[in-house]
């Protein structure tokens, strides 16, 4: 029974875990202005994180190293340490969004501004990634994220023209209005947030700090394989809730209290309040795993001790990089740069990393030196080399679409 | 020794002197009608999407769907960038072939953030049922749609 | 995991250096950094020790990024002067080499700095300055280098370690990333486009034909020295 107890909890918190600020403006601005038309990306997305993830994480319980010690082992100390460099900051501009968004979400339940919010939000996260114990951060905060399902329930409520919304699934339902070059870049957009990377390192550290081992590879899979694609599901209904209240009206999707606004409009303020409570969850929830991700990537690299299971005195070079990246994401939102701006920023360069931590983790996953028996399948071959297509293909895209689309606004 | 520049040097050097072209053309902008009309249809739609943002977070304050600090963060951050449309259009100096259109885009642009400016008024004051502010609000998100094809 | 521990013979680049080194009570004590190597009497190349920490790492970075950053690591921690030398494993401590290397005693009894008089003995030099050598051999491409060392010897045995072979070919240490092994499956493309690659890299046995000149920064094979391919 709690066997089945540990296997749900992990399932509900990897759906709560998947949504964060990246995927809640992504989805709702994707969804005001091309409809469902992009939710393939959506579905593309989900499948690749599967795939990425359930590598990383039969790499880490067989073998019990996480994604930066394979790229420094794969890649070797010079190619991997700009690897390292690259994947770090990519991971604090992402960083700085997910503590931004938990301003923003405050800031519509107590109307203080945002910029005034963020020095207690920036502690609150330090404080939580000090004291706090791992898998208590992840269950409460994955469960309260759960209450982004008012989305769909929203969807439901406002009575969408349900035909015209599965019409409206083929690329070939693009507004007319819009360009295929901004088309592209939502598309570049939309995977990268559904495809994070920070993701992969939470999880597969995660996994080594739970100390998994091929016992548990049956749960890390349930959580994989159904956690996020519902996680995936809640991206799509964000999207269509935006599709079916904004597209008719025109609206362009620009704060985090026009994301909210169809739950308002097809809940009330009841349904309104718990997605805002969701919103603060997945946000504070994803600043946790992204500020850890900092410190795990840089302490795997260099081998020093690392996580949460250890004394504070012990990982003192950990926690030192913890409260240095909380202090820069603090120091960058306090100059006013609007959070939402940091997130397209952010979504669209996670896009461009992908590939740095994706490749060292498909070549380990067929070594039978780390995994012995359980080295990657013909499947999870096939599916690993189309995606290292799709990823390079989207990573090279996305900066000159960036350049030529003004960041979508052309 | 001197031909076997590495590859990396050249790509930095590649990349380099693409960005001074790239940042070249951000700088160099003389008044030309084709961009001009762009930054005024950008402008339209953004402040098309503001009226209609304030339009719908009033209506949905006047049904009880919303709390009060939501409704009056909504319809602030739609006044702000409602002003900041408007602001960034009318700091580009018109091209002479635009000479007649422009007072009239900046003229509706205007329009939207007065109003915009009003919806937030009644939206601090708790007044949502102003029949005559949505109906103005609905009029004038359509005149703007219009405006930018 | 059993695979690498029942071979007689492993890659020093790709199965040692770069793993996590635990001490024998499971906490992390760093990454194999660099290994040391002997040049003993018999002249054949032992491995003596781990070299661990940035002193050893910074140098493996490459002549002119590897300098900086090991300028700014002194200019740093100026207060300590010994730390421009790597801490010191004796490879007698290693236990177990798997996907993280295991040693026999608990982590804080076992680190010890390096001695000058052992970092300027000529007789011993690092895995990290071997990797990455020039080749002179005619019978290979121009730019070929040492990608790899090979050792003889069991990782986790006690008996005799090594080096038995040079891999060289053109590129770049580390770019074969695994695939050098005749029971390497990877995904059959990515396989495939690294065999092309590297499809001039040879083995060479450490013997009469080759010489490695520490002072020139090259490795010269005489004309004739047998190079067996890769994956023989």
């Amino acid at each position: 029974m709690k066997r089945y107890f540990a296997v749900l909890l992990g399932i509900l918190t990897a759906i709560g875990g998947f949504v964060d600020i990246g995927d809640l403006v992504t989805n709702a601005q994707v969804g005001a202005r091309f409809g469902t038309s992009l939710a393939w990306v959506v579905l593309m997305g989900v499948i690749g994180i599967c795939v990425f993830a359930e590598m990383s994480g039969r790499v880490a319980a067989v073998s019990g190293r996480a994604t930066f010690d394979l790229v420094r082992e794969r890649l070797g100390p010079r190619i991997g340490f700009l690897n390292l460099v690259g994947s770090m900051l990519v991971t604090l501009l992402t960083f700085i969004a997910e503590i931004g968004g938990v301003a923003l979400a405050l800031q519509l339940v107590s109307s203080v501004h945002h910029v005034l919010l963020v020095p207690f939000v920036a502690v609150a996260v330090w404080l939580v990634l000090w004291r706090a114990k791992f898998s208590s951060i992840e269950n409460v905060l994955g469960l309260m994220g759960l209450a982004l399902i008012g989305f769909a329930v929203a969807l439901w409520q406002l009575g969408p023209d349900w035909g015209g919304l599965a019409a409206g699934l083929s690329p070939a339902e693009k507004p007319g209005a819009e360009g295929w070059a901004t088309y592209a870049f939502f598309g570049v957009a939309l995977f990268g947030a559904a495809m994070t990377p920070y993701e992969v390192f939470f999880f597969s550290s995660g996994g080594v700090e739970e100390r998994w081992t091929a016992k548990d590879l049956g749960v890390m899979r349930a959580n994989v394989l159904i956690g996020f694609p519902l996680g995936g599901v809640l991206s799509v209904a964000i999207a269509a809730s935006a599709a079916t209240l904004f597209l008719p009206a025109g609206v362009a999707v620009e704060t985090l209290g026009q994301v909210g606004l169809p739950v308002a409009v097809g809940l009330g303020k009841i349904g309104l309040a718990i997605v805002v409570l969701g919103f603060f969850a997945a946000t504070f929830g994803a600043a946790c795993e992204t500020g850890l991700s900092t410190g795990y990537s840089l302490a795997q690299y260099f081998g020093f001790p690392w996580g949460k299971f250890v004394r504070p005195r012990e990982a003192a070079g950990f926690h030192l990089i913890l409260l240095v990246v909380t202090v820069i994401a603090a120091g960058v939102l306090l100059t006013g740069v609007d959070p939402i701006m940091v997130t397209e920023v952010s979504v669209v360069f996670s896009a461009v990393a992908l590939p740095l931590t994706y490749f060292p983790i498909l070549v380990v996953a067929n070594d039978p030196d780390y995994l012995g028996e359980h080295v990657n399948g013909r499947l999870a071959n096939l599916l690993g080399v189309v995606y290292l297509l799709i990823i390079t293909i989207a990573s090279l895209a996305a900066i000159p679409l960036m350049v030529v689309t003004s960041m979508g606004q052309g | 020794m001197k031909c076997s520049q590495r590859p990396a040097v050249v790509a930095v050097r590649l990349v380099a002197s693409l960005l001074v072209l790239l940042t070249g053309c951000g700088v160099v902008s003389e008044p030309d009608a084709t961009a001009w009309d762009q930054h005024a249809v950008q402008a339209l739609t953004d402040a098309a999407s503001q009226v209609a943002t304030a339009r719908l977070a009033l209506e949905a304050a006047g049904d009880g769907r919303t709390w009060p600090t939501y409704t009056t963060v909504l319809v602030a951050e739609a006044e702000e960038a409602a002003g900041t449309a408007e602001e960034d259009l009318a700091r580009l100096q018109v091209p002479p072939e635009r000479a007649d259109a422009a007072p009239e885009v900046l003229d509706l642009l205007g329009r939207a953030v007065d109003l915009v400016a009003e919806a937030r008024a009644h939206a601090v004051a708790g007044t949502y049922d102003d029949r005559a502010l949505l109906d103005a609000l609905d009029r004038l998100s359509d005149d703007l749609r219009q405006a930018a094809p | 995991m059993g695979s690498l521990a029942e071979r007689n013979g492993y890659d020093v680049g790709l199965h040692l250096l770069d793993r996590q080194v635990l001490g024998a009570d499971d906490r992390p004590v760093g990454k194999v950094d660099d290994v040391e190597l002997l040049l003993d009497d018999g002249g054949a190349l032992v491995p003596t020790a781990l070299l661990l920490g940035l002193p050893a790492l910074l140098p493996r970075f490459g002549p002119r990024l590897g300098s900086g950053l090991a300028r700014l690591h002194r200019l740093v921690r100026e207060a300590a002067a010994d730390q421009d030398l790597p801490l010191v494993v004796d490879f007698d401590l290693v236990e177990e080499v798997a996907s993280d290397v295991r040693l026999s005693e608990p982590s804080p009894r076992l680190l010890h700095r390096m001695a000058h008089e052992r970092a300027d003995d000529p007789r011993r030099c690092r895995v990290g300055d071997l990797l990455g050598l020039a080749v002179r051999c005619a019978a290979l491409p121009r730019h070929s280098k040492v990608l790899d060392l090979r050792m003889v010897g069991s990782p986790n045995g006690s008996g005799e370690h090594r080096v038995a072979a040079l891999l060289v070919g053109p590129g770049r240490p580390g770019a074969l990333l695994g695939y050098d092994r005749r029971s390497e499956p990877g995904p059959a493309a990515v396989a495939a486009v690294i065999h092309w690659l590297h499809r001039h890299a040879r083995v060479v046995e450490l013997g009469e034909g080759v010489e490695i000149d520490n002072e020139a920064g090259e490795v010269r094979i005489r004309a004739g020295t047998s190079l067996a391919p890769l994956r023989g």
